[in-house]
């Protein structure tokens, strides 16, 4: 094998303008090479024929031919343009294009025939550009990681680095969603576990003691710690979040109910731990409630996972209350087959029974605020069950089988008489408060309501004025007719009627105009979102100025911080609830506005 | 993003040390099997109950480098993918922390397998998936037949220390850097017809029509540098399943020494010195190739105490 052609042919492809080489069929060994070939590189002929092409590149070039253009040549027969640099006689560099293809001569023998084009200047400008290319992706990289560093921040809680209420629910509404995408699937892969989302609920008991002996930064220190030993005890792939004060939530997979059992025993094992803080010891004993996702619909979870997510949590919330409840430091599973049990509904609804007439319910009061001057304007009533097995039950957890049964009357019966005979007693104490109370819509339909409602204000010596009714804007719309009969009467009674939950329930503005209502209350879901959310802030701003335009007062409810507070007063709102301004307590727990010098710690009480 | 990195693993690798190879911690199945197949681009040939061997393409091609040594394997089921980065597997998921670890690419392997519920592979390891391949064995011996590694080489860097050769020098990897981004264009134009192809009917595509597609320029660079810059000699003694090495002549990345160490260090290595010349005989001595590796699994089929046939 010599050269390609006769003589004619072989003088032409001698003369080319371009550099060529002949290769063997394997594109290994040099057979030959041009006088373009020689005159470029500098290389005799006599000196490259008979050894590797890959001789004549520096390393790189080699290593790339080797594991790249070589495999592909003798694949597909041909390369074209690989970038190489050919070591001249000089052991200068020469940039070039490589293209090889593999032909046969006439007698049917196959070889490499290589073209080499001098690439100079292309080849700096391909590195100038890549350069320029490298650039912007090492300031695309910075880009992204500034964007990551921002998610963390919206998702993570600045005290503990962990991940908090807008983190925890991300998470679980997308273990969620997996969770019920995996079912759809078909459920159990065929290798590994079967798991189901799970959380774990956790409250500290001795928080409180920390923070009022050590000061807040003892307290922030105590958390810090808290969160430490919680991240250590769960497994890699758990999430741990601090949704809002000593509150804390573990996220994981489990197999049922006794591995997430287990989980909660070993993070309550590793908080009984004794912490120093501030050198002095501090036992921090906690209560946990667990939820397994159960039997949802996968259908659903996939859909809509946020509505199975607070679901999941609120039971998980419960559980942790009767854990406390029951003793410290113990945890509770939230029993999905109990809730929606006849027999338990029936066993709740006798012992309401029994706890409406044996005392066991109470009223808690929660604060409401003058925005304007900050001062305490009134209190709103709200029922609690001393339960003696499950502990402090809010409303929640039994007015819908008090509704259902028509026990919610003597239920109503006692919290007005109970509220009307604190009202009278702060009267005797010389504070002017007006106390709300929450009216259910078969209350509203009581004939007997109005007369029951004098009687008791004048058996106490209260004057109607000192008394607000709220309804439900729901309640308000299952029955228009009835509830304007007995709002009517109230108002001419002298009491303060309120619209409550105000935005929920679709009230027309025609109703609302012909109703003697006074004020109305802004449902929490759409304060809790108004600084975040365009939307709600919009509902927000909507609702007070329908209230302005309508000459009544607007209250809104679930204020928890001081930039909600804020926009509410930019937005010229009248009053505010929530825990920001303080939780609901009992009666003689409540800061009364009389030394008006300690109203400051009624909102220092709400933030501890 | 890569440059940031890849200086730092250069500068700790001039320090004297490269980077140790690392066993895979065991893996969960993956959630979406038919995501891990979509992702690798797998395909398979032969007779799909035949027993499997599954073929692991090295740096710079993907699983086209196969085709010639493919039709010699008809009664096997033959389980073909592209690494992350090569071919036509889906260049997003390649992840430059992930797949800066050689064990990166072993756990998508041995997600490959999970995913198709492969059993008794033979896995076949090209050049640098030869450790790839001895990584994923090490990690789940029990998948695994037995291991092919073609022209392997554990740690390409010289290592004075030790008295090993491995041929190359670190500023030998600088070069083979830069000679990447020299042909980064070049590259990624050779990408170009497989990102305008037609991704919902690949398989319309004869096999010989469909371009050939090696590794793609931005996944390159990691690549490179995972490979070249990892040692992987302390795992072999690890891997306790029969190990064919084949080696050929003039290798011009893996000389004989390395291949001999490679067989030795195995327990239970078998080492096979091919007449077939450079780095890819399956590329260009696939007759050759293919019958060493057929007599390698006979002798294997031989060797087991109980008749598993």
């Amino acid at each position: 094998m010599t050269s390609p052609g006769g003589d004619a042919e072989r003088l032409l492809w001698q003369r080319s303008p371009c550099a060529h080489l002949v290769l063997d069929a394997t594109a290994a060994t040099i057979l030959d090479a041009n006088d373009t070939f020689t005159g470029w590189s500098g290389h005799r002929r006599e000196d490259v024929v008979g050894t590797p092409l890959s001789a004549l590149l520096p390393v790189g070039d080699r290593i790339l031919w080797t594991t790249s253009a070589l495999p592909k040549l003798e694949v597909t027969g041909r390369v074209e343009e690989v970038v190489v640099q050919l070591v001249g006689a000089d052991r200068q560099r020469l940039a070039a294009l490589l293209t090889a293809h593999r032909v046969e001569d006439e007698k049917g023998e196959a070889y490499v025939a290589v073209a080499l084009f001098s690439a100079t200047e292309r080849r700096r400008y391909e590195e100038d550009l890549l350069a320029a290319r490298r650039r912007a992706e090492a300031s695309e990289a910075r880009r992204a990681r500034a964007e990551a560093g921002l998610q963390h921040l919206v998702h993570h809680d600045a005290l503990t680095d962990l991940a908090n209420r807008p983190g925890l629910l991300a998470a679980l509404h997308t273990a969620l969603a997996g969770h019920g995408a995996r079912q759809l699937r078909g459920g159990v892969p065929a290798a590994g576990r079967a798991t189901t989302p799970a959380v774990v609920f956790i409250d500290l008991d001795g928080f409180k003691a920390v923070n009022d002996s050590t000061g807040h930064a003892g307290g922030d220190e105590l958390l810090v710690e808290v969160a430490a030993r919680l991240k250590a005890a769960v497994r890699a792939g758990a999430l741990v979040a601090r949704l809002a004060g000593d509150e804390f939530v573990v996220l994981d997979e489990v197999t049922g109910p006794e591995e997430a059992a287990g989980l909660a025993q070993r993070l309550l094992a590793a908080l009984a731990v004794p912490i120093v803080i501030r050198g002095v010891e501090v036992v921090v004993s906690a209560s946990a409630g667990i939820a397994v996702a159960g039997d949802e619909d996968p259908a659903a979870l996939v859909a809509a996972p946020a509505a199975a997510a607070d679901a999941l949590l609120q039971h998980a919330d419960a559980a942790m209350y009767r854990a406390k409840a029951s003793g410290r430091s113990g945890w509770e599973v939230h029993d999905p087959a109990a809730r929606d049990d006849t027999a338990d509904r029936l066993r709740l609804l006798e012992q309401l029974r029994h706890a409406v007439n044996d005392g066991q319910l109470r009223l808690h009061y929660q604060p409401r605020f003058d925005l304007a001057d900050g001062r305490m304007a009134g209190v709103e009533a709200l029922v609690r069950w001393a339960h003696p097995v499950r502990g402090l039950l809010a409303p929640g957890e039994f007015i819908n089988v008090a509704e259902e049964s028509g026990l919610i009357r003597e239920l109503g019966a006692w919290v007005l008489e109970e509220a009307v005979a604190q009202a009278a007693r702060w009267q005797d104490q010389g504070v002017d408060l007006q106390v709300s109370v929450n009216l259910s819509a078969r209350q509203l339909a009581d004939p007997g309501l109005r007369d029951w409602v004098t009687t008791a204000l004048a058996r106490r010596g209260v004057p109607a004025s000192r008394l607000v009714l709220e309804i439900t804007e729901t309640a308000l719309m299952s029955d228009p007719v009835t509830a304007m009969t007995t709002l009517t009467a109230f108002k001419a009674l002298g009491a303060t009627v309120a619209v409550d939950d105000f935005g929920t329930g679709y009230a027309s503005l025609a109703y609302l105009r012909r109703f003697p209502v006074d004020e109305l209350k802004i449902d929490r879901s759409f304060v809790a979102g108004m600084t975040e959310d365009a939307g709600d802030r919009a509902i927000v701003a909507s609702c007070i100025h329908l209230a302005g335009a309508m000459g009544l007062v607007s209250v809104a409810e679930g204020v928890e911080t001081e930039a909600q507070r804020d926009a509410l007063i930019a937005l010229g709102c009248d009053l505010a609830q929530g825990y920001h301004y303080g939780r609901p307590v009992p009666a003689d727990e409540l800061v009364l506005p009389r030394a008006r010098g300690l109203l400051g710690n009624v909102a220092q009480l709400a933030a501890s | 993003m890569t440059a940031v990195t890849e200086d730092q693993a250069l500068d700790a690798a001039k320090s004297g040390a490269l980077v140790p190879a690392v066993v895979p911690a065991p893996r969960p199945a993956p959630r979406d099997p038919a995501a891990v197949l979509a992702r690798h681009a797998v395909t398979e040939a032969g007779s799909p109950d035949g027993p499997v061997l599954l073929l692991s393409h090295g740096f710079g091609t993907g699983q086209d480098a196969w085709r010639r040594l493919v039709p010699h394997f008809p009664d096997h089921r033959v389980v073909l993918f592209d690494h992350l980065g090569s071919g036509r597997s889906d260049l997003s998921a390649f992840d430059h922390e992930r797949h800066g670890r050689l064990g990166g690419y072993a756990e998508d392997v041995l997600d490959i397998c999970a995913a198709l519920d492969l059993r008794d592979v033979t896995l076949v390891g090209h050049s640098v998936s030869a450790m790839v391949a001895v990584l994923a064995a090490a990690a789940d011996p029990g998948r695994f037949a037995g291991l092919v590694l073609l022209a392997p080489s554990p740690r390409y860097v010289d290592d004075p220390e030790t008295g090993y050769t491995g041929g190359f020098s670190l500023e030998d990897i600088h070069e083979l850097l830069e000679s990447l981004d020299s042909n980064y264009y070049a590259w990624s134009a050779a990408m170009a017809p497989v990102v305008m192809g037609n991704p919902d009917a690949p398989e319309l595509a004869a096999e010989l029509e469909r371009g050939f597609v090696g590794t793609h320029p931005d996944a390159a660079r990691t690549f490179a540098r995972t490979l070249f810059l990892t040692d992987t000699r302390a795992v072999l003694p690890r891997v306790d399943v029969p190990a064919l090495v084949l080696q050929c002549r003039h290798d011009a990345l893996a000389p004989l020494e390395v291949g001999d160490a490679v067989a030795a260090s195995l327990p239970q290595g078998d080492l096979v010195r091919l007449e077939a010349t450079g780095h890819c005989p399956h590329v260009s001595a696939p007759d050759e190739t293919a019958a060493a590796i057929r007599a390698h699994l006979a002798r294997r089929a031989a060797a087991r105490p109980t008749g598993a046939a």
